[in-house]
């Protein structure tokens, strides 16, 4: 009995502890960063390098990669932890409330936002400012904040995807399986004639529509100072009224309303549907867990109508509160440079966000086989693409549009007022959060 | 002999499932079976499912439906996979070390707690109660920051020490031994005291021994409740060499591809302990439900 007091009573104080210690974190944040032109220093000390889920595949990569960075800054020792797939927002938000975050983290620009708002993440325009030159603008322009100045990470690996489309259900709909829709009036009409010709056995697509979506779709998403978001505009209507016929029709899966993105690919490799989003890396996966899907697989271009393809983002962002600031640094930029970057690339298919790596023969050169086809036609569709995730967008947010989604394409709710209401409450959340 | 022996045997076996069959007409003996089937294919066939991807070779389908759960090609390789990519024994035994240290405290803490609860008169025993009552409504997530900002000022962040202090004795398990102790007949304890027992021995000689069924259930939910967590053993730990087994096994689930075999080998090596400890306790574990059920 008397632990549990204890502990509650402990627990009670560490709270408030909590809530004042991020208060001061936030009110100390423009001073923090203002004056941080520490990075600028000697090399030296013990850098923690935080990675996301690379150790189990990538060890060698890493060791490799750090003992060239020791033996280049002999005073400099770089410790290496990574974190696996799940419960990595947790895992940095209790780091960032604890202070034990370490020197150099792997984040997206999502995660990279809250940790940049209450002043844990360095600016890097203002003490990495000389090395901007070296990435591809999309690249760098990911990781600045709305409604702050700089940019709070380096810019690390890209990702982008083709779409996979299963030609032996598109043959067996009497569609064309060498001519996959690519602009979504095509998608949505192709999808219908597959419902119908079927019986509404087969369907075209696993899930709703995703904020990707919505901004492939070209709809806004958010006004241009990032303080409220725009997606009811009559763009994002219409394509959810477009969602909800599709589903009206049969075109959708049945367990659509609920899919992500991991139980949408298994639909896929159980040729439950016809046509999914998908990385480079899938087409290795599909021969291994789905032989007789990949016999069939068709490739195309990720249908959009802006003409701009839809690219993921890491970064490496720097702990603004590191003691060994200059290292950090150095070592961060030492991860994401060309000659690193591109030996990663060699590694696992994603692609460097340097200048010019693109242009290696690596992803311009075909050599007959799909993995290459896919890599070639992944890293062209790089050269304008966009991160169209606003990063304000936390995965509550998420969930408030997966819902809302939801409710238009059952008719629970007209696509107007569901996203209407989205809008309304992610408003609200942005404001409050 | 023994021929008629075993006749007569019979017999009485016979007799003795006759009332049994004459009570319940054949058809709802089968309904009854299938339905037991029907709910034991819904629980153990995810399980299955998993066991036999598990030992499923390259270039089998594993996402084909229906499900096929005879492997095409057997492999073991899939378990040597996991120890291959991840220190897998390391983390088993970093979770063995955390589930057993949570078993003991969870059984002592608890019993000493649960007796003093139910048989010791002071103020505030109503009180002490209700806080444990309350301490289970309060959901773990929500404090999880507040706990993991604790642990920092004690330094116990990234030891095994800090994955176990938080649930090192649960209050569910607490008021389980109260139930069980207060069950227990007063008279025994009170012909005890008049034999001039104190407080201790009659905790221990007396009240201790009748209790062992529960004491099984608090044991079994301890380890099951250790060796499971996920969230609290990532965020207090961050040097892969003291993960717990469930958090090393989430990195078997690539950045880049899944390979679902792997997957499967890794959950198969996870539960394994549970089923082994399961069998080995279920003796006690039934008989600890009924024993707290009674007063419950």
């Amino acid at each position: 009995m008397r632990t549990s007091m204890r502990r509650s009573r402990s627990a009670a104080t560490a709270t408030i502890a909590l809530a004042s210690a991020l208060a001061l974190a936030a009110c100390g944040a423009p001073d923090g960063s203002g004056g941080a032109d520490s990075a600028s220093g000697k090399v030296e000390g013990q850098v923690v390098f935080q990675t996301w889920n690379l150790k189990a595949n990538f060890k060698d990569y890493f060791e490799g990669l750090i003992a060239d960075f020791e033996q280049k800054y002999p005073d400099a020792k770089v410790k290496w932890v990574d974190q696996p797939a799940e419960g990595y927002p947790e895992k940095l938000s209790a780091d960032a409330a604890g202070g034990t975050l370490p020197d150099v983290v792997n984040v997206s620009p999502d995660l990279a936002y809250p940790l940049a708002k209450a002043g844990m993440a360095l600016d890097l325009e203002k003490s990495a400012g000389k090395y901007r030159g070296e990435y591809l603008d999309g690249a760098w322009k990911s990781n600045e904040m709305p409604g702050m100045k700089g940019v709070y990470a380096f810019p690390w690996y890209l990702n982008t995807g083709p779409m996979f489309y299963n030609k032996e259900l598109f043959r067996q709909a009497g569609l064309d399986p060498a001519k996959p829709p690519t602009t979504y009036d095509q998608l949505f009409r192709d999808a219908k004639s597959m419902a119908e010709k079927s019986g509404r056995k087969m369907a075209m697509l696993a899930s709703t529509p995703s904020i990707e979506d919505f901004g492939r779709y070209g709809v806004r998403l958010m006004n241009p100072q990032g303080t409220e978001f725009t997606f009811n505009e009559p763009k994002g209507v219409e394509l959810l009224q477009h969602y909800k016929e599709l589903y009206e029709a049969g075109a959708l899966d049945s367990q659509a309303l609920t899919a992500k993105a991991e139980s949408a690919g298994r639909k896929f490799q159980q040729q439950a549907v016809a046509m999914n989003p998908g990385s480079a890396l899938d087409l290795e996966n599909f021969r291994k867990e789905a032989p007789s899907l990949y016999k069939n697989i068709g490739i195309t271009d990720a249908v959009n109508n802006t003409g701009k393809a839809n690219m993921y983002v890491q970064g490496l962002m720097v702990n603004a509160q590191s003691e060994v600031k200059p290292a950090a640094v150095a070592f961060a930029h030492f991860v994401t440079d060309k000659k690193n970057q591109m030996a990663f690339a060699k590694e696992v298919t994603i692609f460097p966000s340097t200048k010019g790596s693109l242009d290696d023969p690596y992803f311009t050169e075909q050599d007959g086989t799909d993995a290459t086809r896919v890599r070639v036609a992944s890293a062209k569709s790089l050269e304008n693409a966009v991160n169209y995730t606003p990063v304000l967008l936390s995965d509550q947010m998420k969930t408030v549009l997966r819902n809302a989604v939801a409710r238009a394409v059952q008719g629970k709710q007209s696509p107007k007022a569901a996203l209407d209401g989205a809008v309304a409450e992610c408003n609200r959340l942005l404001k409050t959060g | 002999m023994t021929a008629g022996h075993r006749e007569r045997h019979g017999d009485r076996a016979e007799r003795r499932r006759m009332p049994g069959r004459g009570r319940t007409p054949r058809w709802r003996l089968l309904l009854r079976y299938l339905l037991l089937l029907a709910v034991l294919a819904l629980t153990v066939g995810p399980f299955l499912w998993q066991l036999s991807t598990s030992l499923k070779g390259p270039g089998e389908d594993i996402y084909r439906y229906p499900p096929s759960l005879i492997p095409g090609h057997l492999t073991f390789g899939n378990y040597a996979g996991v120890a291959e990519i991840i220190p897998v024994w390391d983390f088993a035994l970093n979770s063995l070390k955390v589930a057993a240290a949570n078993v003991l405290t969870n059984c002592a803490g608890a019993a000493l707690a649960g007796y003093a609860l139910a048989r010791m008169r002071f103020r505030g025993r109503r009180t002490a109660l209700v806080v444990f009552i309350m301490a289970m409504l309060v959901p773990v997530e929500s404090i999880m920051i507040a706990q993991f900002v604790t642990m920092r000022e004690l330094q116990l962040n990234n030891t095994l020490i800090g994955v176990l202090l938080p649930a090192c004795i649960g209050a569910m398990n607490v008021l389980l031994m109260r139930n069980a102790f207060a069950g227990l007949p007063y008279e025994v304890e009170e012909a005890a005291f008049v034999d001039g027992a104190n407080a201790w021995q009659r905790f221990v000689r007396i009240a201790l021994p009748s209790v062992k069924g529960t004491l099984a259930v608090v044991a079994i939910f301890a380890f099951m409740g250790a060796w499971d967590d996920f969230l609290w053993p990532l965020i207090v730990l961050s040097d892969q060499s003291k993960f717990t087994l469930t958090v090393g096994l989430n990195f078997l689930h690539g950045t880049f591809a899944d390979n679902q075999r792997l997957v499967a080998a890794g959950t198969v090596i996870a539960v394994l302990p549970l089923i082994v400890m399961f069998a080995c306790l279920q003796r006690y574990f039934f008989r600890g439900v009924g024993e707290g059920a009674v007063k419950g």
